[in-house]
């Protein structure tokens, strides 16, 4: 017997055996549930697969309710909704783990570090170079260049030191291209749709890549004679190889973009024409601007803005300099600036800095180098005033400063010590305090007040429908360069979905995140970071040779197999976290009591058992019962206290039958089968 | 002449053993009236326990309609043959002996209106239909006595002062659908009961009231008794067929409902004690002298545990119909110490609180049902004006919390994030909007929870925001507890002018956080005292102010 019944408007026949779950299922309406399998009896644990029926007045479980002829089911009910949401935040409330490594939440791209460093360490390149490509398309670049907030995260510090992340990522891209392998974009179908897109930097390239995989058509407009942006024009040779830059931009325009540089907004492009003319526009613009000191004597010959200095190296010209260059500021472009004047030949390199090296923004590494290369930094000091003769500087008077009281930032901030001052000789002064927007022929409704383009911080949509923005023009100013390429990414995105005539928006995706201490990895066996073999200080002072060679594979793989692998084993496959996202759950609200059960349960070698992560569903231990015949598992404790254990702990072993059908029954990452060569053993 | 003692575990706790003893020593002595010493359960007058009833020709000192508890207080409670002369198994013999079909039997019961006593209130007659309708080789009959709310002990009175009266009710229920063997769940922490229920059973046999061919008839029926290790969730009916089998106390989702397949999945009925005692009186005396009392819809008596701040607290049987306020005032004499009246707590952890607005609710399910509350199994906790509301539902969601058997989601967690946001309340650290964040909580526990124990969970806690909103708001916005019943938000000192130096409350202070002279204002030391209450209650000038 056979009936018939509605969910959700869709008519669904439901046969004798039939659950509403079971049929729903079949019609095609998905209804979350964590403790149903077919396997087993049915449980009513979990409470998620909670639907209203026309006429009854209680909620339902799909999993056991039987249809009856004529039901008018529904799944999207307010009241359905909150009991099934609420149950999904009630279990991340009590749920410890990480979803996502610390890595990848820290890249501003989300690149999944914890997958591609594991495919390093399995001599999967090609894989791991894809993985990268999923987040960008630079990955010999931005391996080479980022500041990498991913190791900032890295736990593995908590053990010693951070994995060197970003140059694995290097090691992976430079493999696949000496393998004549390289990557090739994979794209849709063509949609007909037209973007353009002006400016050819990391940010615009990035969305070019992205939306041509969509399928859209892509231009982009460049003022540079070649594309690359900040990542050519803005980053010296000796760092990032002009040829490793070329190959990953040839990359993305073989996938069929059509560009054309030497193009400028305003001049030779019209705002308004491109809008026009092209489904959607995509403002990349960056920030070429250096900022002004607002010292007196800055416009005195010899003082040039630091990215100013860097553009003309990126058109292979160079600059003439003085025997004494004084570099300010603390940030990378800094660190770029000075050991360029290095290389060109300066005998006398100052950087000055108002605070102390702890608070340089810069990177540790490019410190060490640039004192190596034999910069001096004066640390604690603030040009009042640069001077000359005939207009050309010679000088400039420097203000001691010491610190006080923190600042918003958090870093102490610099105070001046009264009346104390020094003068120092030079011949150059290169500014590298920070970077500005030039959005000239850009409509001036769409900007912020200090010059940038305003867009929303989560679709990067402008004010104007079809004109999105992204990388260093947008909101808050310049950043990194992953962050412009993160923006980019998220961009295109909301690009796809406005050409697609999709709602434009995006999902904050939510994990579950936890923090961990020194103590946590007490056990782990110490070992040290890999060290980049490169140029002695030496070798690279008077040229701008590439100063790293990159890891030979021994070193890559060696590395890659620190990684603690943070992130969750099963978050491709766990049904929680699949469901939190798509009901937008906010456990916060119910934060309380978490259980903390340091004694991890491992059996037999073959299990382990994570209650800090179990939802409690039963399905492992009624698989273990029901399917398997054992009673190996079962509950433990009522209530909040409620877990799973093995029945019988003492003698484990002698009644699992380690078939590992308990692991692929859990719905999230409780369950782990242990990969020790004892389990291999013993299977066999 | 009869004396007897009430000998329930209430009237041995206050002393009824040694009253027992005594008195058997005196009556060896010198007996020249040739006075029976007796033994009964409760006689539901705790107020006034330990309890000699002396019963003279003019019969009980009693003045309350009785049904299931019928002659309980003149029959001993380990002798059948007292039971036997009170009227006892007639019930049973007339169904047997006259021939009454199964189905005669339910109409009597559906005539009667009777609806099960443990709390849900459904249709016994509804019940027994669907487990003889079944289909099963087997069928089983289960009593269930596995009273759990906190101050509830009607169940518990009924088996310890007239067990037979359960088996004789039980054993029409078998009758009617057909089971071989009944079962009786009652909780390990009632250790009399069991004893007397054993020997009842026993004699019960012994006798042929149980066994084959009872009364000579065709039906045969077993009784048994199983312990219950004192889960709350075992209360529930499958979370109890569960337990039986050899589980963990863990519900099973309805349907199957257990009129089709319960106890190893064969057809079973259960009941409660207090709806299998009203059976034999039922029978005996027609559905319609039943059905005589009562509302419309709530039919017969019911029995109430009666405690809190009630003069006589106590087990009363009164029939359906009656007003909170009846029960309260009228036969409960109203509040102690002069205080005012605040709310009753009906249902226990399932139920919730009524206000003074509404006292005058007759005793009805749908009417309870109304208020937010629930008839329940028959816990009714009066409260004065010291009582906190939130302290209140705060005591009754730890005590779902902790009961929780863990299963579901909903309950296990739900449950206990109810309690962490409670807690804080009642200790000063509220947040803005946890009073909706409570809402939300309880509507989707109630909509989400497996069974009963979590369904009904946040009841407590939604009559408290339904009917006592300002007292939560309080805490949370003023940090005050109104009642100065949560430690936290009160502190205790003495009024001057009130004090006159009598030290009563320095002696009673366990923290020796008072101080001064002899015959001189006294004084608390906030940072030492600990507010257990103690100064308040010695003081007999109401010099200690609570704030």
């Amino acid at each position: 017997m056979s009936v018939t019944y509605t969910i959700d408007g869709v008519e669904v026949v439901a046969n004798s055996t039939d659950t509403i779950l079971t049929s729903a299922t079949r019609a095609g309406v998905e209804i979350p549930t964590l403790c149903f399998d077919k396997r087993t009896a049915i449980y009513g644990a979990c409470g998620v697969c909670l639907v209203e029926v026309e006429g009854v007045p209680k909620l339902l479980r799909a999993c056991s309710a039987r249809p009856q002829e004529g039901y008018v089911v529904h799944t999207d009910t307010e009241r359905v909704e909150r009991a099934r949401k609420t149950a999904f935040e009630l279990l991340l409330s009590d749920h410890t783990g990480d979803c996502r490594g610390p890595c990848k939440l820290n890249c501003p791209a989300m690149t999944d570090c914890q997958k591609y460093v594991g495919e390093i360490r399995d001599g999967r390149y090609k894989d791991a170079v894809s993985t990268i490509y999923e987040a960008f398309p630079f990955p010999a670049s931005i391996g080479r260049v980022c500041p990498h907030p991913c190791e900032d995260a890295c736990r593995r510090q908590l053990v010693e030191e951070p994995l060197s992340i970003a140059f694995l990522k290097a090691f992976a891209a430079d493999r696949i291209e000496a393998d004549g392998d390289p990557y090739v974009v994979q794209c849709e179908p063509d949609t007909g749709k037209r973007v353009a897109i002006v400016g050819g930097g990391p940010a615009g390239l990035t969305a070019a890549y992205f939306l041509r995989r969509y399928g859209h058509a892509v231009t982009i407009f460049d003022k540079q004679p070649k594309l690359g942006g900040m990542l050519r024009y803005g980053i010296p040779e000796y760092r990032l190889p002009k040829a490793v830059l070329d190959r990953e931009i040839e990359i993305i325009t073989n996938a069929g973009v059509e560009v054309h540089t030497g193009v400028q907004l305003g001049r030779d492009i019209d705002f308004d024409d491109l809008r026009r003319d092209y489904d959607a526009v995509l403002l990349a613009l960056g920030a070429w601007r250096s900022l002004n000191m607002r010292v007196p004597g800055e416009d005195l010959e010899g003082v040039v803005g630091g990215i100013d200095f860097l553009e003309h190296l990126g058109h292979d010209e160079r600059p003439a300099l003085g025997d004494r260059v004084a570099v300010c500021g603390g940030g990378n472009t800094a660190m770029d600036c000075c050991r360029t004047a290095v290389r060109l030949g300066a005998k006398e390199v100052y950087v000055v800095y108002r605070r102390t090296r702890a608070e340089m923004p810069a990177s540790d590494v490019e410190i060490e180098e640039a004192i190596e290369e034999g910069v001096t930094f004066k640390f604690l000091t603030n040009p009042i005033e640069f001077y000359g003769e005939d207009g050309h500087v010679t000088g400039m008077k420097l203000q001691i400063m010491e610190l006080g009281e923190p600042d918003a930032s958090g870093r102490r901030r610099p105070v001046p010590v009264e009346g104390a001052t020094e003068d120092v000789a030079i011949d150059n002064v290169l500014m590298a305090i920070g970077q500005g927007a030039n959005c000239e022929g850009v409509a001036s409704e769409l900007l912020t007040q200090r010059g940038t383009i305003a867009c929303d911080e989560l679709t990067f949509r402008t004010e104007m429908d079809n004109v999105f923005a992204a990388g260093d023009v947008t909101n808050r100013g310049a950043g990194i360069a992953i962050q412009a390429i993160a923006e980019a990414q998220k961009a295109a995105l909301c690009i796809n979905n406005y050409l697609e005539g999709d709602e434009v928006r995006r999902h904050v995706p939510y994990f579950v995140t936890q923090e961990k201490t020194p103590e946590d990895f007490e056990d782990e066996p110490k070992q040290q970071r890999a060290k980049m073999p490169g140029l002695s200080p030496e070798e690279r002072r008077s040229n701008f040779e590439p100063i790293y060679f990159g890891f030979s594979e021994e070193q890559a793989i060696k590395e890659a197999s620190r990684c603690l692998e943070c992130g969750c084993h099963d978050y491709y496959d766990c049904r929680l976290i699949r469901f939190a996202n798509w009901f937008d759950v906010n456990p916060d609200q119910f934060a309380g009591q978490m259980h903390k059960r340091e004694d991890k349960q491992v059996v037999d070698k073959v299990i382990m058992h994570d209650p800090d992560k179990c939802v409690l569903c039963g399905l492992c231990y009624r698989i273990c019962d029901q399917e398997v015949g054992k009673t190996y598992l079962g509950l433990y404790n009522r209530g909040f206290s409620t877990e799973v254990n093995p029945m019988v702990p003492k003698e484990a072993s002698a009644f699992c039958a380690n078939c590992l059908k308990c692991v692929a029954a859990c719905p999230t990452g409780a369950m782990k089968s242990c990969p020790s060569v004892e389990r291999v053993t013993e299977i066999l | 002449m009869r004396v007897v003692i009430g000998e329930g575990s209430c009237g041995l706790a206050a002393g009824a053993g040694a009253v027992h003893a005594r008195l058997s020593e005196l009556f060896e002595q010198d007996n020249p009236t040739g006075a029976e010493l007796g033994i009964t359960g409760c006689n539901g007058m705790c107020f006034l326990e330990p309890i000699v009833d002396v019963y003279d020709d003019e019969g009980s000192l009693h003045r309350l309609v009785k049904v299931q508890a019928k002659d309980a207080d003149k029959i001993h409670a380990e002798n059948i043959d007292d039971y036997l002369a009170h009227g006892g198994y007639q019930a049973i013999g007339k169904v047997l002996r006259e021939g009454m079909s199964q189905e005669d039997v339910i109409a009597e019961i559906d005539t009667a209106g009777l609806r099960g006593r443990g709390g849900a209130g459904f249709s016994t007659a509804f019940k027994w239909r669907a487990a003889r309708d079944a289909k099963g080789d087997r069928k089983y009959l289960i009593c269930n006595a596995d009273e759990g709310d906190p101050g509830a002990f009607m169940d518990r009175a009924v088996i310890e002062g007239d067990p037979h009266t359960l088996i004789e009710g039980m054993l029409i229920g078998a009758y009617c659908i057909g089971a071989q063997e009944g079962i009786v769940y009652v909780r390990a922490e009632y250790p009399l009961a069991i004893t007397r229920l054993k020997k009842a059973i026993e004699d019960a046999t012994a006798r042929g009231y149980l066994g084959k061919n009872i009364l000579g008839s065709d039906f045969s029926c077993t009784l048994r008794i199983k312990a219950g290790a004192g889960a709350f969730v075992c209360g529930e009916e499958t979370a109890l067929i569960e337990s039986l089998e050899g589980k963990r106390g863990m519900p099973r989702l309805k349907p199957p409902f257990p009129a089709q397949a319960g106890y190893w999945l064969k057809p079973s009925n259960i009941n409660n004690v207090e709806t299998y005692a009203n059976v034999p009186w039922i029978i005996s005396n027609g559905g319609e002298a039943f059905a005589a009392m009562g509302t419309k819809d709530s039919k017969g008596t019911k029995v109430f545990a009666l405690t809190g701040k009630v003069v006589r607290g106590g087990l009363v049987e009164i029939p359906m119909g009656k007003t909170l306020r009846e029960v309260i005032f009228d036969i409960g004499g109203g509040i102690r110490d002069g205080k005012e009246f605040k709310a009753v707590q009906l249902g226990g952890p399932s139920g919730g609180c009524v206000p003074a607005s509404k006292l005058d609710t007759v005793i009805d399910y749908a009417e309870l049902g109304a208020t937010g509350a629930i008839m329940g199994s028959g816990g009714m906790v009066v409260m004065d004006e010291t009582t906190c509301m939130v302290g209140m539902a705060r005591f009754f969601l730890d005590f779902t919390a902790k009961e929780s058997c863990g299963k579901c989601v909903h309950c296990r967690l739900g449950t206990k994030r109810m309690l962490e946001i409670l807690d804080r309340i009642v200790s000063g650290n509220g947040e803005e909007g946890d009073i909706q964040k409570l809402e939300d909580l309880c509507y989707a526990i109630k909509d989400g929870a497996l069974c009963g124990l979590g369904q009904t969970a946040p009841n407590p806690v939604l009559t408290t925001i339904r009917y006592f909103r300002d007292e939560l708001e309080a805490h949370i916005d003023e940090h005050r507890c109104p009642a100065g019943e949560c430690r936290e938000l009160i502190t205790y000192s003495i009024n001057k002018d009130a004090c006159i130096g009598c030290t009563a409350c320095a002696r009673q202070c366990p923290v020796q956080a008072i101080s001064g002279e002899r015959k001189s204002p006294h004084e608390i030391d906030p940072a030492l005292c600990i507010k257990c209450g103690n100064c308040k209650t010695a003081c007999r000038f109401g010099a200690v102010v609570v704030r």
